[in-house]
């Protein structure tokens, strides 16, 4: 593999006394999908927004395709593609209008005609922009993203108030242009966004890298292990339960006494002792869950905080 | 480059469909050119339309710059436009320029839309430079834009954009001239306009449009406009946001401040010098001037000796229009403000050939404060006051003259016209130096200089003649009399006086030859004199002298005021002073100084050469007689500044003593008009009522074919077409 497409190291942005990013360091290789992943206010933005030139850093290296945002940012901007967070375009301007003034700001295009039947805004060439759907929208935003031909491609957020059905869409284009060895690097407070799309993902908090890793790997790496979710018919006796018994770490039993909620780096053998015990103590099982980790849950553990709150 | 057409392309696409921009661009200002154009009487002359026509220019192009550029601005960085290129290779500076040029590109229409229906509907003239207007429209555009950018750069929400461009339209709309005529506001008004940039942009285009200058003459405005759009748009580029929630800090905005530097600058220049409020001044003269008026139910006297017993005289742009015999048009057809002169006569501005603007005419001794071009304008005043639109001045202090020619030809000063000889050429002891005879050596050589030309050799006097020509004199005037019995002054020799009307003929300039006896009549003549003064008040000038001068067409000029005047003053006798005109147009306290001067008993030293002058008023009469007899050209110079000879009415007194001399009416108004026009080289444009010439003219009650009189029963005058307030022309206490 030869050089990466962004190289991050102690990367620091104050606004005045408030600290924004408070020093991280990641690698983006090429070709690789890499997620940004963090709460509201976390400094992904920000980050972004320094890597694709748009506002000074602070304090830190950056190298982005070999260039600096903060000296080359005329040729890193006519290289990469970017789909902003709460841009517009006027309300008046024609589909392929919009792609004609986009395609005069770049060097170099590829045809727009065939970006705009890629991505099914074909029929929509004449219509105008305020005419579009929130879905159809974001697609000529990343119609417009890829006008230059990018290798390197940035998504801030790309699906956040879509719904379910567009969010989808969305995804198997972003499925897409991985498999055109594009290089992603995408922002997202979607934990399955990110499991279901990036090859590595960082997880900011505050300004901060808290944990850094391909989604397995995170997950692997941190306490949160499978949870196993029990529902019982009758009360179950006191005194009874210790980790030991079922190959457990934790269990944690409901205040009603008609849940327990077990976890394991073993869930299996777990789950396997678990229903034998309550067949055992006749409490009657009714139900069980097996919950592997998820990135919200390795975020939790982390921070103690939800992503969304 | 790509990015900037493609940004241009998309900003007219967008423009085009969006109804505001149409109606603000197109349909607004058409709201303000009709009503001007009711209210103002756009109908009645080309000036009052090209003047609503840059008053609509003015307002549309504030429009587009401050609301068309700065509001849209605001909001596309509102909402979120502008954040969409910023992640894209372009600077602000193709943002910018395109919003610039989009906004000239959508004035272009306008622009024609009124000049078509200027023209079309109410008879304006298409523009006489239509480069410099189109120039300095695009240079207004593009500054009002750039402001309007600045703007944009500065205000943080929508809301606030609304409030800064009020605060700057409100005052340039009302102060800049743009809706109300500055020249109709009080000074200090006007001299806030000079601090506003719309100030520019208006004045720049009234000079183009109404006095059709070109860029070059009208470097203030140009230099105005051009300085902010570079500064506004640097200023606009440095401040330039992309998002709203990039916060501008406040000291920031001190940069705006900036733009306007230089109309600070202008600003306070103009307050000091005044020079654009004169200019306002001239401006409204030119609308003046151009109106046009219908005088109807006169007699015309034409200057070439016709007579219109019933007509009419169509003034329009400055200009006589058309002469009507019998039927006339209405009014209403011709969109000309009636003018009834029924009773009445129109005729040519009168001509006097021969004063002296720098000497009052009588006894007023000069203060401390005494400017004496300032002293000339107000003598010009007083024969534009009498209905004498055009002297000659026969001899003055040559820098002051010039100047005050300048004023009045730059419409800085209300006045005759002013054609002047510059100093009088004579002898190093002749008629002339006697004046500075008693002064201190360093005045004498200043005033000597200004006002005589001594050569003693031909050599020297073609010399002298040629600076002359390149200080812009008129004619030369040369003084041949050795002043009568006893020769008091020594006379300029034939051989220099010859070299002198060479070097004026072929320098292209008039000689006029003060003669003193018949001999002097004689040998002026056959040197080369254009034009003889006075001829002789003591010698009765051999029949054959005027039978050469008509030969060789030479002008006799009788001056037979000065002589009357001289008359008075040895009987001691003020009733010259007594005319109700002369009352009129005589500066405070001259009259009463110099009645008492004339009437006073007892030798005074200035009655000396008066005194000793030889006269004989029956001898200068038959001379006139004789001249007209032989069918020399008559002209009537008044010699005024002399004694009793006040400026003024001085051509209505020659005329009156030639017709009391013999001479026929018609005959002598003739010579005061068309004759006079002739002499000074102006009858191609001026003297003659004819289709054509220049608007002056004078309306005066009665007929004065039948009574000189009439002449002073002054009704209205008119310079280039203005119909000029007598009232207003100096102050009479």
């Amino acid at each position: 593999m030869s050089e990466a497409a962004i190289t991050v190291q102690g990367l620091r942005k104050s606004y005045g006394d408030f600290e924004a990013v408070r020093g991280i360091d990641f690698q983006v290789q090429q070709g690789e999908v890499f997620g940004l992943l963090g709460p509201n206010g976390a400094g992904k933005t920000t980050t972004v927004e320094i890597l694709e030139g748009l506002r000074p850093r602070s304090n830190g290296e950056v190298r982005v395709l070999g260039l600096d945002p903060n000296q080359q940012v005329a040729r890193l901007k006519d290289r990469i593609g970017a789909c902003l967070q709460s841009t517009n375009l006027p309300d008046k301007l024609k589909v392929t209008e919009a792609m004609q003034l986009f395609a005069a700001l770049y060097s170099r295009n590829v045809d727009g005609d065939q970006l705009l039947r890629r991505l099914q805004l074909w029929e929509k060439r004449n219509e105008n922009y305020a005419s579009l759907s929130g879905g159809q929208k974001q697609r000529l935003a990343l119609a417009l993203a890829l006008l230059n031909d990018p290798q390197l491609v940035f998504l801030d957020e790309p699906t956040t108030g879509l719904d379910p059905q567009v969010r989808l869409e969305i995804h198997k284009l972003i499925e897409e242009l991985r498999a055109e060895k594009r290089t992603i690097l995408l922002t997202t407070h979607y934990i399955e966004e990110a499991e279901r799309l990036c090859d590595r993902v960082a997880i900011i908090d505050q300004g901060r890298i808290i944990a850094i890793g391909t989604p397995r790997e995170i997950q692997a790496r941190t306490l949160g292990h499978s949870r196993i979710e029990v529902a019982t018919e009758r009360p179950i006796p006191d005194g009874m339960l210790t980790p030991a018994s079922f190959e457990a770490e934790t269990i944690l039993l409901s205040d009603n006494r008609l849940a327990i909620t077990v976890s394991s780096a073993r869930p299996a053998r777990t789950v396997v002792e678990l229903v034998k015990w309550i067949d055992a103590q006749g409490v009657g099982l009714a139900d069980i869950h097996l919950k592997r980790p998820t990135l919200e849950d390795v975020f939790i553990e982390l921070t103690g905080k939800r992503l969304r709150e | 480059m790509k990015a900037y057409l493609a940004l241009i392309r998309m900003n007219l696409r967008l423009a085009l469909r969006e109804r505001s921009v149409i109606f603000f661009n197109y349909f607004f200002p058409l709201i303000f050119f009709f009503a001007f154009a009711q209210f103002m009487g756009g109908s009645t002359g080309g000036s009052v339309m090209t003047r609503i026509v840059s008053m609509v220019l003015v307002i549309g192009i504030l429009g587009s710059g401050l609301f068309g550029a700065g509001m849209r601005s605001v909001m596309e960085r509102e909402t979120g436009i502008l954040r969409r290129y910023k992640v894209t290779p372009i600077s602000p500076l193709p943002i910018l320029v395109a919003s610039l040029v989009t906004g000239w590109l959508l004035y272009l229409p306008a622009l024609g839309l009124i000049f078509a229906l200027s023209h079309y509907f109410y008879g304006m003239p298409w523009p006489e430079r239509p480069f410099s207007l189109i120039f300095l429209i695009t240079l207004g555009c593009f500054a009002f834009r750039a402001i309007g950018l600045i703007i944009a750069a500065v205000a943080n929400s929508m809301a606030e954009s609304n409030i800064l461009i009020q605060i700057l339209y409100m005052p340039m709309i009302f102060l800049s001239g743009a809706t109300i005529p500055l020249s109709s506001m009080p000074v200090t008004a006007q001299i806030i306009s000079q601090f506003l940039p719309a100030s520019y942009l208006n004045s720049g285009v009234q000079h183009v449009l109404l006095r059709a200058r070109g860029l070059t003459s009208n470097l203030e405005s140009v230099g105005a406009l051009v300085v902010t759009t570079i500064l506004a748009t640097l200023i606009s580029m440095k401040l330039f946001r992309w998002e709203k929630e990039e916060k501008l800090p406040n000291k920031s905005k001190a940069w705006v401040l900036a733009v306007l530097l230089p109309f600070v600058a202008m600003g306070i220049y103009q307050a000091w010098s005044r020079e654009h409020i004169t200019e306002t001044k001239n401006l409204e003269r030119q609308v003046r001037r151009n109106y046009t008026r219908l005088i109807r139910g006169a007699t015309i006297f034409t200057g070439d000796g016709t007579v219109i017993r019933s007509g009419a005289v169509l003034l329009k742009d400055g200009r006589i229009a058309e002469v009507y015999e019998g039927e006339v048009p209405s009014a209403k057809s011709l969109s000309a403000e009636p003018l009834e002169a029924a009773g009445k006569t129109v005729m040519p501005g009168l001509i006097d050939t021969h004063v002296h603007l720098g000497s009052p005419g009588g006894a007023m001794q000069p203060g401390p404060d005494f400017d004496l071009t300032a002293a000339m304008e107000r003598a010009l005043a007083a024969y534009a006051y009498s209905g004498v639109t055009a002297v000659a001045s026969a001899g003055d202090f040559t820098t002051q003259t010039l100047a005050a020619r300048k004023r009045a030809i730059d419409g800085e000063h209300t006045g005759a016209e002013l054609h002047l000889c510059g100093p009088l050429f004579t002898a190093k002891k002749g008629h002339g130096t006697e004046y500075f005879r008693g002064m201190p050596t360093l005045v004498r050589n200043m005033a000597a200089q200004e006002f005589t030309r001594t050569p003693e050799t031909p050599e020297q006097a073609r010399e002298a003649v040629a600076e002359l020509k390149r200080i812009g004199v008129d004619c030369i005037k040369a003084v041949l009399d050795d002043g009568g019995p006893g020769a008091p002054f020594e006379r300029l020799q034939t051989t220099i006086l010859k070299a002198i009307a060479d070097a004026a003929r072929e320098n292209g300039l008039p000689l006029a030859v003060h003669t003193g006896d018949a001999r002097d009549v004689a040998e002026a003549i056959q040197a080369g004199a254009s034009t003889i003064e006075h001829g002789s008040f003591r010698d009765v000038i051999p029949q054959e002298t005027f039978a050469r001068m008509k030969e060789k067409g030479v002008y006799y000029d009788p001056t037979l005021s000065v002589l009357e005047a001289f008359v008075a003053v040895r009987e001691r006798k003020a009733d010259l002073l007594s005319r109700s005109l002369v009352q009129q147009a005589a500066p405070a306290g001259l009259i009463e100084a110099t009645r008492a001067a004339v009437t006073a008993t007892g030798a005074q030293p200035w009655r000396d050469w008066i005194e000793r002058y030889p006269i004989d008023y029956a001898a200068a009469e038959e001379n006139l007689r004789r001249a007209h007899k032989a069918g020399v050209t008559l002209i009537t110079g008044s010699d005024a500044g002399n004694f009793l000879v006040i400026h003024g009415p001085t051509v209505q007194r020659e005329v009156e003593l030639w017709v009391k001399a013999g001479i026929p009416a018609p005959a002598a108004l003739q010579a005061a008009t068309g004759n006079g026009a002739r002499r000074l080289g102006i009858d191609k444009r001026a003297g003659f009522v004819r289709k054509g010439h220049e608007g002056t003219i004078v309306v005066v009650d009665g007929n004065p074919l039948e009574d000189p009189a009439a002449l002073e029963h002054i009704s209205s005058v008119f310079l280039q077409g203005e119909r000029i307030d007598r009232s207003e022309l100096f102050d009479q206490h």
